[in-house]
């Protein structure tokens, strides 16, 4: 019998070095590979942090600071804690808090009462971002939403009508003409009222009204709501040419009898007229 | 003056000419039949003005266009109605201020075929009118009455017709025809009550829940240990979204009906969770600082599940819904007779007519897929009093 080397053998003896260089080649590679993917990885699902304002422009916060100091911090405190009495604490509020009670000129308030009603503004949009950048600063809140005017009216408003009378109708009347609450408070009028200023109440819940947050009803189901309110509201929702205060049967019965059997009286004495 | 002498002189008004022979009424002009029928029954024609004694004079020819006008007004304002109720965009637009222009149209809609309509059939009713106050004779005409009751002779022979038929009907013997008459009649008659009024007789125990229907809510278990889910209404019943504790921010409040994972494909079972009256369930979130002053209701303790509480929607006092939670005062408002609630003291009432606290919904979050479910039905019944209730 002859010997005859395997020819396998013989062949993965001639060629182990160059295996082993491959496969710490390979090893290598591969953890390359990984770290760059968990890397990746790590970079698209780990979120923004929520401080972003952290790196917020130190001169907007510097004139925050000093709009508060002017105009807030009589109810709200020297660090925004609160006074027993006077105003809640503001830590963790949120700009969209800030900008809705700002814009709608409700703070500063002018006497403390029931509800701090609209008014014309007293700050100018710059003041309002800049004291909204600086109570943002501290403990974070709902955000002011990207878009702005009409492009946060969502494309459904039968859809938001439909969230409108789930959610808003029973204090804002289902199209929103308001109503009572207790002790002096009330669901205000929605007549007029900017887009951004809908969705900032419904992100923040100003005064006693519930804050709906983005979990509850997403961003697009707001914008929603908004494009429903908005074609309810100012003057868009009265095919009779007036709307009589929009409050149903009893304006409209008392003027169908005034005006209605006025009209009918007139007619019958012009029937029975001479002439 | 006494009535004796007018009555007679009535009665003598149509017999001043005897009533014309046929030769006599062939030869007659329809003139003298107009005026012999009204002299039959009493009637004299004084005076019988002609609004156009000239005839063709321009004010009559003013009058008759006046008239033609408004007929004309009908007729162009209905083409007008047929035209719009056709072809006009009637079809919703929203007032987005970039294509505002189709909303406009669209809600000019309603008016347009309303108006339309309206004034064709008012237009019509002038022209009739009109017609009638400017060309129709203007007649006057005295007519002579007479006062008091009938004559002696006419109320004593009309009694006697009466009860002379009443005696030759025979009824008043046949006995047997009376009564099956008076059953006959008097059963249709309570038929047709209870066709009225049956339909507005409900027994409140009658339906598939018996006894129980107004003890038990939509969120009764219908087996011991089933998970009955809270879900929240998007405006899709098919859509099931539902809730768990991260989802609402300290201080909001979301309506929240059951949902049961066996009524997933079931659509009739989705809706009626959501359309139920007693279904509706307010939950809260508290803010922590006042969660920390809540007072519970004894047997209720573990009905919360940390700053969430679960409250029916339906008010105690009638059952309105009682939706309107102010975030800082935390009270539950009702809008129709202003009762007010507590949510920090079990719902208690604290205000207005309302005698008992809203029912709580006991809940808790499955452990197995994090959402909340209702761990049983309410401790006692939900809305109104009824009489066989004990609380």
């Amino acid at each position: 019998m002859t010997t005859r080397p395997d020819p396998a053998k013989a062949g993965k003896r001639r060629f182990r070095p160059q295996r082993r260089l491959q496969r710490k080649l390979a090893g290598a590679l591969a953890l390359a590979m990984a770290l760059v993917a968990a890397g990746a990885l790590y970079a698209v699902f780990v979120p923004e942090a929520q401080e972003a304002r952290a790196d917020a422009d130190p001169t907007l916060l510097r004139e925050g600071e000093q709009i508060y100091n002017n105009t807030c911090i009589t109810c709200h405190g020297a660090n925004l804690e609160g006074v027993e009495d006077r105003g809640p604490s503001l830590i963790g509020i949120g700009e969209a808090a800030v900008y809705f009670q700002t814009s709608t000129g409700r703070m500063p308030m002018v006497r403390q009462e029931a509800q701090a009603p609209d008014k014309p503004p007293q700050l100018e949009p710059s003041e309002i971002d800049a004291v909204s950048a600086y109570i943002h600063e501290h403990g974070g809140g709902p955000e002011r939403p990207e878009e702005t005017g009409v492009d946060l009216q969502g494309d459904n408003p039968a859809r938001g009508g439909e969230l409108f009378r789930t959610n808003c109708t029973s204090c804002h009347h289902f199209t929103g003409r308001g109503g009572a609450l207790s002790a002096g408070k009330y669901g205000p009028n929605l007549d007029g009222l900017d887009e951004e200023v809908i969705y900032t109440a419904m992100a923040s819940g100003p005064q006693n009204m519930p804050k709906f947050s983005h979990r509850q009803l997403t961003e697009d189901e707001k914008k929603d709501i908004i494009a429903y309110v908005q074609s309810v509201t100012d003057g868009n929702n009265t095919p009779g040419g007036h709307p009589l205060g929009g409050y149903g049967p009893m304006p409209e019965g008392l003027i169908a009898w005034i005006v209605g059997l006025a009209g009918l009286v007139g007619v019958t004495m012009w029937i029975g007229a001479k002439r | 003056m006494s009535s004796e002498p007018r009555d007679q002189e009535t009665h003598g008004a149509g017999d001043e000419r005897p009533i014309p022979s046929d030769a006599e009424l062939s030869e007659m002009s329809r003139e003298e039949l107009v005026q012999l029928g009204g002299r039959l029954d009493g009637v004299e024609i004084v005076e019988y003005h002609d609004p156009w004694p000239v005839k063709g004079t321009r004010a009559e020819k003013r009058s008759e266009r006046l008239v033609a006008m408004w007929f004309g007004l009908a007729g162009l304002s209905a083409l007008a109605f047929l035209g719009f109720f056709i072809w006009w965009p009637w079809k919703y637009a929203p007032p987005t201020p970039g294509d505002g222009q189709d909303h406009f149209l669209y809600s000019l809609y309603t008016p347009l075929i309303g108006g339309t309509l309206g004034l064709s059939i008012l237009a019509v009713g002038i022209g009739v009118i009109l017609y009638t106050k400017r060309f129709i004779p203007h007649e006057v005409a005295v007519q002579q009455r007479h006062d008091g009751p009938s004559a002696e002779v006419d109320r004593k022979t009309a009694a006697a017709h009466l009860a002379d038929a009443g005696s030759r009907s025979t009824i008043g013997r046949r006995k047997l025809i009376k009564r099956t008459a008076g059953f006959g009649a008097g059963t249709f008659g309570l038929a047709v009550g209870a066709y009225a009024l049956g339909g507005l007789v409900r027994d409140p125990w009658g339906g598939p829940e018996g006894e129980k229907a107004l003890t038990t809510t939509p969120w009764q278990h219908r087996q011991p240990g089933e998970k009955v889910f809270l879900r929240r209404h998007t405006g899709n019943f098919e859509e099931i979204s539902l809730v768990r504790p991260e989802d609402l921010a300290a201080g909001g409040m979301e309506t929240v009906y059951p949902f049961r994972e066996e009524d997933r494909h079931d659509h009739e079972a989705l809706v009626h969770a959501i359309k139920a009256g007693d279904a509706p369930v307010m939950l809260i979130r508290l803010r922590p600082d006042d969660a920390a002053h809540v007072v519970k209701r004894e047997g209720q303790e573990d009905y919360n599940y940390g700053d969430y509480y679960a409250y029916t929607k339906i008010c105690s006092h009638l059952g309105c819904p009682t939706s309107l939670f102010e975030q800082r005062t935390n009270r539950i408002l009702c809008p129709c007779h202003q009762s007010q609630f507590d949510a920090l003291q079990y719902a208690k009432p604290v205000f207005g007519p309302a005698a008992r606290a809203l029912a709580q919904l006991p809940i808790t979050v499955d452990p197995e897929t994090g959402y909340f479910i209702a761990t049983g039905d309410f401790p006692e019944p939900v809305g109104p009093a009824y009489w066989e209730r004990e609380s």
